[in-house]
């Protein structure tokens, strides 16, 4: 049953919103040093991005903005699992999570 | 006849054979070697029976020459492998794998002492005489040219055999070692020439086979100045080969192997090389006088030059040496001038008999050269040593040794009946032709005929002496160690061959001179003796009043050297002014030929290798350097990028999707896209 078009907040709000989430997110990954803090932001950005396509999808009435979404989060928790593990043994290796030291993978 | 692909693979086999499994068998796979050496002079006298008697092709002045197998086919060209057969052919396989026959069974007792090594030696004169018996049936000059090198391989190897253990210690060691490459990189020089001709001549008939080049009618086709090109260059590889002047120092060092390989190199094989390419060419050498006068001053001037410098030579085996240059000189030489003969009378190919006596005289030579080589190889086996001078008084202890060498002796000194005599005067009665029948050149060949004559008498006189110092006069030094007589197997052979070195002169009358003829197919050509007989041929010889003089001179040389060296009537001493006189250095220092060499190849070689290795150095390398370190510069400066930092990386991954996403904005909105 279609909604009152006057009740709905409209989506440009939903859109600040996430650009919003998703620069403090980049200047996160740009600024922060800390692995862990960088994998937090890079989750903001991502989620940002999940914000824009459940906009999208109720705004269009469309269900498959939610299934991808559901995707992502499925994915980023995995991509996360696996970020916290590499980092989790880099500190056992290097006592630390710092990227600027983590520098080795060059030439 | 279609079997005699056979004669050269059997020895071919049995150098895979011995090299292999050499040691396992005994006398290091001698057995082996001198198995396929009888079979190959079995197959010659089977092919030779059947060519001259049952075929019929001789009588028809004809060649056997069977359709070749297609080796390589490009365009026009075609390279091709097969056999030409024709009493060349024969003659040559026949003494060429008879002399092998008993060099190899007399290298059984001489090579006794020399335990594990004796695989390579057995292995590596096999392969030696397959090559040559390859050659000798080549059916064109690309597969001859392949057993050419071959021969040119294994006489490296085999000169070089001792060189890293020489009986005679270290120095010895090394002369061989430098021996066997100065061998390899003179005859070289001469195989380049060799080569070039081969691609004249390609060029000039699309062929290399004997068929097409030796016909009349494409010889017609095709421009004269080529054929002149590719016969002076052929002549090139014969001049390496045959050690002509002035290539000829190669052949003296090469003493430095053991004898029997002098033997074989000498007389069946390698040096004779060059003269057979030069019969087999005459067809094309004929084309030009002046090619001919070019091989028989060649000829002349090696022939003059090499008995000159045997006269003061003190190495038993260096004298036989310097008698092989000189005999090769003058076999070139009577082949050369009966060619030209031949050539100013417009094709007669009767008028010459030097055809006759260059090859009948390589013939002889064979014999009697192989002879003395194996005496000479019997004397050293016996005292060690090669020095004239410390030999002596040697025919009590080895009397077999010292009667057949001085058959051999008289053989090549031209006394008469012994097979030496007839073909020496056939060579000279050659040589004089031309002046006598009042042709252009006449001039020329009197004076080539003077410096043959000389030659004989110097021949006659180093032969002597070399024997009456090894043989007669008070023991030296080296001849008291003598242990008397050398073994059945290495007697047997030189009982053998001295019979030959007797007798082969006859061979003439009783019909070689017939057998000593060029045929192609269709038996429009023939050179040779043929339409002689044996009445005339043998009165020729006698009734020659040069023949008088030759034998004068040879006879004065004998006597000389038994005053000299075994009467000590006169003291060769006064002659040499105890060795300092500049003629008696002249001629120890071989004419400064090697120094010349050494001149040459230092001051041009080497400026042309240093102008080699600039271009090789700055041009080429600096090409692929300059690449490579253009890369790697780049790549130097490039990897900085690779900070290892990931916050610059992400840095430059949203920088760069900002740009994308402006320039898409941008199109988008202005651009209209």
């Amino acid at each position: 049953m279609p909604r009152k078009v006057m009740t709905m907040i409209p989506i440009e709000m939903f859109l600040i919103l996430s650009a919003a989430l998703f620069c403090i997110g980049l200047v996160g990954v740009l600024v922060k040093t800390n692995g862990i803090v960088i994998l937090m932001c890079i989750e903001l950005m991502l989620n940002a991005a999940n914000i824009n396509f459940i906009a999208f999808a109720a705004y269009l009435g469309d269900a498959l903005g939610q299934v991808f979404v559901l995707m992502a989060i499925a994915v980023a928790a995995a991509e996360v699992g696996i970020g916290i593990a590499i980092l989790l043994n880099v500190y056992k290796a290097k006592k630390t999570t710092d990227v600027d030291d983590l520098t080795i993978l060059r030439w | 006849m279609e079997y005699a692909w056979l004669i050269p693979v059997a020895p071919l086999l049995a150098f895979v054979i011995v090299g292999f499994f050499g040691n396992k068998t005994k006398e290091g796979g001698g057995a082996i070697a001198l198995g396929s050496v009888l079979i190959a002079f079995v197959l010659s006298i089977l092919v030779s029976y059947e060519y001259f008697v049952t075929s019929g092709l001789f009588d028809s002045g004809e060649a056997y020459a069977p359709a070749p197998f297609q080796w390589l086919v490009f365009g026009d060209y075609a390279l091709n492998f097969g056999i030409y057969i024709d009493s060349l052919t024969c003659v040559m396989l026949l003494f060429s794998s008879f002399i092998s026959l008993m060099i190899f069974l007399y290298s059984i007792g001489y090579m006794k002492g020399e335990g594990a090594r004796k695989r390579r030696y057995y292995a590596e004169i096999a392969l030696f005489l397959g090559a040559m018996l390859g050659l000798i049936l080549s059916s064109n000059y690309l597969e001859m040219f392949i057993f050419w090198e071959l021969m040119g391989v294994c006489s490296y190897l085999l000169i070089g055999f001792w060189s890293y253990k020489h009986p005679e210690g270290d120095a010895a060691s090394e002369a061989a070692a430098s021996a066997a490459k100065k061998a390899f990189l003179v005859t070289r020089l001469g195989d380049v020439c060799m080569m070039a001709g081969l691609f004249v001549l390609l060029f000039a008939f699309k062929s290399l086979d004997f068929t097409t080049l030796f016909d009349p009618a494409e010889i017609a086709n095709v421009d004269s100045g080529m054929i002149i090109l590719g016969s002076l260059l052929l002549f090139g590889g014969v001049i390496g080969k045959s050690a002509q002047f002035p290539l000829q120092d190669w052949l003296p060092d090469a003493m430095a192997g053991p004898t029997t390989v002098s033997a074989l190199i000498h007389a069946a094989t390698m040096v004779k090389a060059g003269v057979y390419l030069v019969a087999r060419s005459y067809p094309l050498f004929i084309q030009s006088a002046d090619v001919m006068l070019v091989v028989a001053v060649i000829g002349g001037v090696t022939a003059f030059i090499a008995a000159t410098m045997a006269l003061n030579n003190m190495s038993l085996k260096r004298v036989l040496a310097y008698s092989t240059v000189s005999q090769l000189g003058l076999m070139i030489m009577a082949l050369g001038a009966g060619g030209y003969v031949i050539a100013m009378t417009a094709g007669d190919y009767h008028a010459s008999l030097g055809y006759t006596a260059g090859v009948f005289h390589m013939m002889n030579h064979a014999f009697f050269k192989a002879l003395l080589f194996m005496c000479a190889g019997s004397v050293i086996h016996a005292v060690a040593s090669e020095d004239l001078r410390q030999m002596g008084g040697l025919s009590r202890k080895m009397r077999i040794t010292s009667a057949t060498m001085f058959i051999g002796a008289l053989s090549i000194a031209g006394f008469p009946f012994f097979s030496g005599f007839w073909s020496k005067d056939l060579v000279f009665e050659s040589v004089m032709n031309p002046y006598a029948s009042g042709l252009p050149a006449g001039d020329i060949f009197l004076f080539l005929f003077a410096l043959a004559l000389i030659t004989a008498f110097m021949t006659a006189f180093y032969m002597f002496r070399m024997w009456y110092m090894t043989f007669k006069g008070k023991p030296k030094e080296a001849a008291e160690h003598c242990h008397g007589e050398s073994p059945k197997t290495m007697t047997v052979p030189l009982i053998i061959l001295s019979l030959f070195a007797v007798g082969s002169g006859f061979l003439l009358f009783v019909g070689l001179n017939d057998i000593i003829t060029f045929s192609v197919i269709g038996g429009e050509f023939m050179v040779g003796g043929n339409g002689k007989t044996a009445e005339y041929l043998f009165w020729h010889v006698l009734e020659n009043k040069w023949t008088y003089v030759s034998l004068a001179l040879s006879l004065s040389g004998i006597f000389l050297a038994y005053l000299m060296y075994s009467r000590r009537i006169i003291n060769p001493a006064r002659f040499n002014m105890g060795g300092r006189s500049g003629l008696y250095r002249f001629l120890t220092a071989r004419y400064y030929f090697p120094q010349l060499y050494d001149q040459i190849s230092l001051k041009l070689g080497y400026g042309v290798a240093k102008g080699v290795d600039y271009v090789d150095k700055n041009l080429i390398d600096g090409t692929v350097d300059g690449i490579s370190n253009a890369i790697s510069g780049s790549s130097d400066t490039m990897r900085k990028m690779q900070t290892g930092n990931v916050r610059n990386y992400a840095a430059i991954v949203i920088i760069g999707t900002m740009v994308l996403v402006a320039v898409l904005f941008i199109l988008v909105r202005f651009g209209g896209v």
